[in-house]
């Protein structure tokens, strides 16, 4: 954003009204950008570069501030050999596609269900808005205790349904665990994927699935060819919101497992937690960050390019 | 059209299964926050319960910090969203009506920090609030959140003010306001709607914040809700019955706004879909 002004070099004319006009009004915008790019510059882009830095250095912690002493990549290869980072990394991986993959399918298989109902428009909206609005902190407590293994009411009403002999420890075991967090997660966020969705669904002229009837298409083509083609949009917008959001998922495990049993749900986002402001090691800690964001940027791309793909192969 | 009917009802049933699936955990919360410690870890758990008591909520703002929680959260939640829609109309303004240069640019490069994770920037942060003592401080939370919900904001506030139209500036211009007063008096009543938008958008979440309120407010005094609720614990189980009636407390401000301002959340939750 260089502030280039209009001196015209040399010729002693002075500026017609409109180059007047046209300057003061580019000098007037600029002020009103500079604020915000200030505040942004401050607090996301100097910071983010100065993690890139950070992670290429030792970091020590002085009473009143840190020296550095570059390192060069010595804490990527801490990580590259550290069973726990890898292992987050798996977590993490599987944790986003198992939600988002589910969240996306149950909330078209909703959305699409309930886009004819005329009735309850508000009182749907509004009850499916509150889980986006709840604090995940909130959502993370009550299913911890619905989840507890002593007194949770998951386990009264399974053992009610004879559908388990006695209390079942939910958080106790790797696999139980994660599979309990993925629930937790995908009943706080299909809401927001279904709203997105429906929308998405309204968008869509009811001329465009008369003319694939007429034209011999049964509901299954009309689907693939029609609805799923013109609900692209609205699906890589939710998926996307809701990758950036499930690789940086943090608060649920910090609550609900503590990223326990052992590190089973130990996020990305944990580790570095750990890492940086429970054991001070800001030099790896800012390494696991910078990778997280590599990662969040690669899938993100990977995503919108094989979800393209996807839908011009079957709908073509 | 009996295919249709039919499609209908299972439209209606697939809603309502859906809507006390959603429900569900929020009724038995509530009704958890009225039983007194001793059936609140009885298993089998009893429905209703067997005496309705408020000493949860007594216990939440008398003996525990909830009070306090709350109000760090409002003023950091209301500051952040004044400080957002102070800074992204004006720079909304500039983007959609000024003749300024590298408008594509920047609006892309807001999308894609919009795209980084709070981890990214944690640690500069922390070491810069340390250095110059704002930890445990509001600012240390307004000002991030503020950064953080600004791209989001501007884009919102540039599309509405693509609406007015710009012959609007010229004639004021003619008339001799300057471009402030233009903006000021003219096009931002115009674009209430965005407003209200970001404004929502904003505030929730700068309430549901935990991370960089937990990493920079972790002292008990300076502790928003999330983080309030997060780290408390009892002597020497989960006092759930507290927890829970601080919680109700808390969901009854977002779940007014939520009624209040429905419509244009969902406008802004689409507005990207739109674009594809």
């Amino acid at each position: 954003m260089a502030m280039h002004q209009t001196l015209s070099s040399g010729v002693v004319r002075p500026p017609s009204r409109r180059v007047r006009l046209l300057r003061n009004q580019r000098r007037a915008g600029y002020s009103m950008l500079l604020p915000m790019a200030v505040v942004i510059a401050a607090v996301t882009l100097f910071p983010i570069l100065y993690s890139v830095w950070m992670s290429l250095n030792d970091v020590h912690l002085e009473t009143n501030g840190f020296a550095l002493s570059f390192t060069g990549l010595a804490n990527y290869r801490v990580l590259a050999g550290s069973r726990v980072f890898w292992h987050s990394v798996w977590f993490t991986v599987y944790y986003a596609v198992v939600t988002v993959a589910v969240e996306l399918i149950l909330g078209t298989l909703i959305a699409l269900a309930i886009n004819g109902v005329r009735r309850l428009k508000d009182l749907s909206l509004v009850i499916m808005l509150i889980p986006w609005s709840l604090i995940t902190v909130i959502s993370a407590q009550m299913w911890a205790y619905i989840y507890n293994g002593v007194y949770g009411v998951l386990n009264a009403i399974l053992q009610a349904l004879h559908l388990i002999g006695g209390p079942v420890a939910w958080l106790g075991s790797p696999g139980l665990a994660i599979a309990a967090m993925m629930v937790a997660d995908i009943w706080k966020t299909t809401p927001f994927v279904v709203i997105i969705l429906l929308a998405g669904l309204q968008m869509i002229p009811d001329e465009y699935h008369e003319a694939a009837y007429m034209d011999g298409a049964n509901r299954w083509h009309a689907f693939w060819r029609v609805t799923l083609p013109m609900l692209r949009g609205s699906i890589a917008l939710a998926g996307l919101f809701r990758i950036l959001q499930a690789f940086g998922v943090f608060d649920l495990p910090f609550v609900l497992t503590n990223g326990g049993p052992g590190t089973a749900t130990e996020s990305l986002a944990i580790l570095g937690y750990e890492t940086l402001f429970q054991n001070l090691h800001f030099g790896p800690g800012t390494a696991v960050a910078v990778s997280t964001v590599v990662m969040v940027l690669i899938v993100c791309l990977v995503f919108l390019s094989a979800f393209r793909s996807m839908v011009e192969t079957e709908g073509a | 059209m009996v295919q249709s009917r039919s499609r209908t009802a299972l439209g209606y049933v697939v809603l309502i299964l859906f809507l006390i699936l959603i429900l569900l955990p929020f009724v038995w919360m509530l009704l958890t926050s009225f039983k007194s410690p001793l059936e609140l870890s009885q298993y089998p758990p009893t429905f209703i319960p067997e005496r309705f008591t408020f000493s949860n909520y007594h216990d939440a703002f008398s003996r525990y910090g909830f009070a306090g929680y709350i109000r760090n959260s409002v003023i950091v939640s209301v500051a952040s969203t004044f400080c957002v829609l102070a800074l992204a109309s004006m720079a909304g303004f500039a983007v959609a009506r000024l003749p300024i240069r590298g408008k594509g640019t920047l609006m892309v490069m807001l999308l894609v920090i919009s795209m980084f994770p709070p981890i990214a920037i944690v640690t500069p942060l922390y070491m810069l609030l340390r250095s110059v003592g704002w930890l445990n401080s509001y600012q240390a939370l307004i000002i991030p959140y503020t950064a953080f919900n600004l791209p989001f904001a501007v884009w919102i506030l540039r599309n509405y003010f693509l609406q007015v139209p710009g012959a609007l500036l010229e004639a004021a211009t003619v008339d001799g306001a300057t471009v402030f007063q233009s903006f000021w008096r003219i096009f931002l009543p115009l674009t209430r709607p965005g407003l209200f938008t970001a404004a929502v958008f904003t505030f929730v979440a700068a309430w549901t914040e935990f991370f960089m309120a937990l990493v920079f407010n972790s002292s008990d005094n300076m502790r928003t809700i999330p983080v309030g609720i997060a780290l408390f614990s009892g002597q020497y189980n989960v006092p759930y019955g507290t927890i829970f009636a601080g919680s109700v407390v808390s969901l009854v401000p977002v779940v007014a706004l939520v009624i209040l301002f429905r419509k244009w959340i969902v406008s802004g939750l689409t507005s990207g879909a739109v674009k594809g």
